[in-house]
């Protein structure tokens, strides 16, 4: 606050003044006053109300700068009505009150958005344990009736069972508790697992695999590891088509991180797309020719690898392929 | 024929699982009255125990503790509960295996061959016979009349494939399902190449009669 917007504050006040001393002043000439005494009124009447203006200003001035102070150096801004001192003016002191009473009033608020998105998350976590039921018994109805027709539903299953751990992670990428724990994962069994997952795509397609110089481990979360990186090879078969079609998956250990990137020879993303493929709900012009796209999977990925602390990047030409690195850090221990 | 106990409270899922574990050579029995259900398992004395943790009345973890009390037989913990904790409560209350649900069947079946292997000691399928083939699963090698012919990677999986499917064919669909299934990661080519090859070794011991092609359909060990 500048001392102008502090006088302009106190306007009416000094114009009050001004004009009261103006009329006294007059009358007191008119009834002959001589002009020594009235300047010595306005002496004795305006000290008082300038120094009063200046000490008030001052006061307000170190008050406000307090407050900036501490609000400067909370994370949370919104606390800052817990921690100030209550200021000491009538104004100041009815504003504090507004002010707390407003903030309890929204955290009341907040957390009844928390404890619905909770509930909601806890449904999500229950309904994806209960829907596994019925998915096992049909898994072993359809391996107990082993025909074209089964085998054809099986691989649907799959794909529902993939929608459905989409859903378990979606719900899960929001949550600050972070239910992942890091362990070692060692990256052939991670990568030829989600190999596995997909194999009847990568069979039936005629798309061929290539696992170059994976080796070694990593430290992470391997559930939400597994979930990645089999968002990023479904994608890569998705875009790809047989029986040219190859993906390749490639471990390169630099100075200071681990990069596995997966590589395919598909159809690529244009250049006015590729920039926004991490956004959520982005499907591009892939996906509207091919139309399987919700736009999720590589957002979730790029979520979730945050979260991991990993990096994720993607390059791609269109009508060449695409390729999508996931970077671990290394110590310098490692 | 190993017996295994099924303990699992949706019924599709034991029924199922009953006549998927019969037609893999297994005798399955599957037990329903879950008030006395630990007296009712050890009395059938199980080489294996297939148990869910969510049941009525008493929970899987309960009942593997007091089966621990009474038994060492061998418990595979299944379940749709998917998170460490569930897994860690299990192995400490005794389980030696931990499948989530919906499990691969292969996989499945994978551990309990794994684990009734390992409780059962080095078990004599180690060597397969076929036709006077003798195939020996430790090193690879293939023998007929005397003589020897060692087998890559790729060999030893197919010809296991189509031994545990002898007489039947098998699509080349489910061989390389097989294949990608125990890590090898093969193409249409690749498939026609090895079991080529195969073929030419298993001749090359004097076996003319060996795997056959049918048509469109896959292969078949007669």
């Amino acid at each position: 606050m500048t001392l102008k917007d502090y006088i302009a504050d106190k306007m009416p006040f000094l114009i009050t003044n001004v004009i009261l001393f103006a009329a006294v002043s007059g009358i007191l000439l008119l009834l002959n006053m001589s002009g020594a005494i009235v300047f010595l009124i306005f002496i004795v009447w305006f000290t008082p109300v300038v120094t009063y203006i200046l000490v008030e200003f001052i006061r307000m001035g170190m008050f406000h700068k307090e407050l900036s102070g501490t609000l400067e150096s909370l994370d949370q801004k919104y606390l800052v009505a817990e921690i100030m001192k209550e200021p000491g003016s009538a104004e100041g002191r009815l504003l504090y009150k507004v002010l707390q009473e407003s903030n309890r009033n929204m955290h009341e608020h907040v957390k009844s958005y928390r404890e619905r998105e909770n509930e909601y998350r806890e449904y999500i976590e229950t309904w994806v344990h209960e829907i596994k039921t019925p998915i096992a018994s049909t898994r072993l109805i359809i391996e107990n009736n082993p025909n074209q027709v089964t085998r054809n539903i099986q691989e649907e299953v799959r794909k529902i069972e993939e929608y459905i751990e989409q859903v378990l992670y979606y719900s899960r990428s929001n949550n600050v508790s972070r239910d992942y724990q890091i362990r070692e994962v060692p990256l052939p069994a991670l990568v030829r697992n989600v190999i596995k997952r997909n194999s009847r795509d990568f069979i039936s397609r005629g798309i061929a695999v290539e696992i170059n110089a994976v080796e070694g481990v990593v430290y992470s979360d391997a559930k939400w590891l597994e979930f990645i990186l089999n968002q990023l090879i479904g994608n890569a078969l998705k875009y790809t088509e047989g029986p040219d079609g190859k993906v390749e998956i490639r471990a390169a250990r630099n100075e200071n991180n681990l990069v596995l990137s997966i590589t395919d020879n598909g159809i690529g993303i244009s250049d006015k797309d590729r920039d926004r493929v991490f956004e959520k709900g982005f499907t591009g012009e892939n996906g509207r020719k091919f139309g399987a796209s919700t736009g999720i999977g590589l957002y979730l990925c790029k979520k979730l690898a945050d979260q991991l602390g990993l990096g994720i990047t993607l390059s791609s030409e269109a009508g060449a392929g695409t390729t999508v690195s996931l970077v671990f850090p290394l110590g310098k221990a490692a | 024929m190993a017996k295994i106990v099924i303990i699992e409270d949706t019924e599709k899922i034991r029924e199922e699982l009953k006549t998927f574990l019969s037609r893999y050579g297994y005798e399955a029995v599957a037990l329903t009255n879950f008030e006395t259900i630990i007296q009712d398992t050890l009395q059938e004395e199980p080489q294996l125990i297939l148990l869910d943790i969510n049941l009525p009345i008493v929970d899987g973890y309960f009942i593997c503790r007091e089966i621990r009390k009474e038994s060492d037989v061998p418990i595979i913990v299944v379940t749709s509960r998917d998170n460490e904790m569930d897994e860690l409560m299990s192995m400490n209350l005794g389980a030696d295996d931990f499948v989530t649900k919906p499990y691969n069947t292969q996989i499945l079946l994978a551990r309990i061959e794994t684990i009734l292997r390992r409780v059962q000691g080095t078990s004599v399928r180690d060597t397969l016979v076929y036709n006077g083939l003798s195939f020996n699963l430790s090193n690879g090698s293939v023998t007929y009349q005397g003589e020897t012919a060692e087998l890559t990677k790729n060999e030893i999986k197919i010809l296991s494939c189509l031994y545990k499917n002898k007489g039947k064919i098998v699509s080349r669909d489910d061989l390389m399902d097989f294949m990608w299934n125990a890590d090898a990661f093969v193409d249409d080519n690749n498939l026609s190449v090895n079991v080529a090859r195969l073929r030419k070794k298993l001749e090359g011991l004097g076996m003319e009669k060996n795997i056959e092609t049918r048509r469109g359909l896959g292969y078949i060990l007669p």
